[in-house]
């Protein structure tokens, strides 16, 4: 049980690191309120099977963020008027 | 010809002093750059640490102490901690390797944490 709560925090926490590098505001942001979201829903499930489900799923789908977060990454989007330009220089 | 040239320039240069001098690197050490962010100190990781708990939602408005736990003073589960670690993480532009984010679960080790990183900003 205890090396499941460690994976899956490990993977919650790849999943927003991978999240947070998309260029573009939309999908970046999509795609941290779809992690997070995910992963609280089944916070209290409790059958082994269905945990073991979630982790396998999980894993094909965080392959999935990655590619995508390196391919958005080619890419050049402007910013958007409602991000902050730079998150040390506010005043 | 040429050689013969070099070889008594070379000569001359070694048994005269350099007439120009360099100005020494120690000189140029005690320029301020103005532009440098201050040193990151205890007081100032805490202080935009709190910052940080203060804007996060589930914490807003509760007191944050150094001593606070993140679960059990501030009613944060595992999956925020992982959430919080990370904000921090943003925060200071550093990355913190996975078995050290597991061990950080209360603000004082946060705050120590980042004290001893060196490329904290």
């Amino acid at each position: 049980m205890a090396g499941n709560k460690s994976q899956v925090l490990s993977l919650y926490r790849q999943f927003l690191r991978n999240a947070s590098k998309f260029e573009d505001y939309n999908f970046r942001n999509y795609f941290l309120r779809k992690s997070r979201d995910e992963f609280k829903k089944h916070k209290d499930v409790s059958d082994p099977a269905e945990i073991a489900n979630f982790i396998k799923s999980a894993r094909q789908d965080l392959l999935v963020l990655k590619r995508q977060a390196e391919i958005s990454q080619m890419y050049h989007f402007d910013k958007l008027v409602v991000e902050k330009l730079d998150r040390h220089h506010r005043t | 010809m040429l050689r013969l040239s070099c070889s008594r320039l070379l000569k001359g240069s070694r048994a005269s002093a350099f007439p120009l001098r360099v100005p020494s690197l120690v000189a140029q050490a005690q320029w301020r750059q103005y532009s440098a962010a201050p040193a990151l100190t205890k007081d100032i990781i805490q202080e935009r640490i709190v910052e940080l708990f203060e804007s996060y939602d589930k914490t807003a408005g509760k007191e944050i102490l150094p001593s606070s736990s993140f679960t059990r003073d501030l009613g944060l589960d595992s999956l925020d901690t992982v959430e919080v670690v990370m904000e921090i993480e943003n925060e200071f532009s550093i990355i913190i390797p996975d078995h050290e984010a597991d061990e950080i679960k209360t603000v004082q080790q946060a705050i120590d944490f980042i004290a001893s990183q060196d490329d904290a900003c």
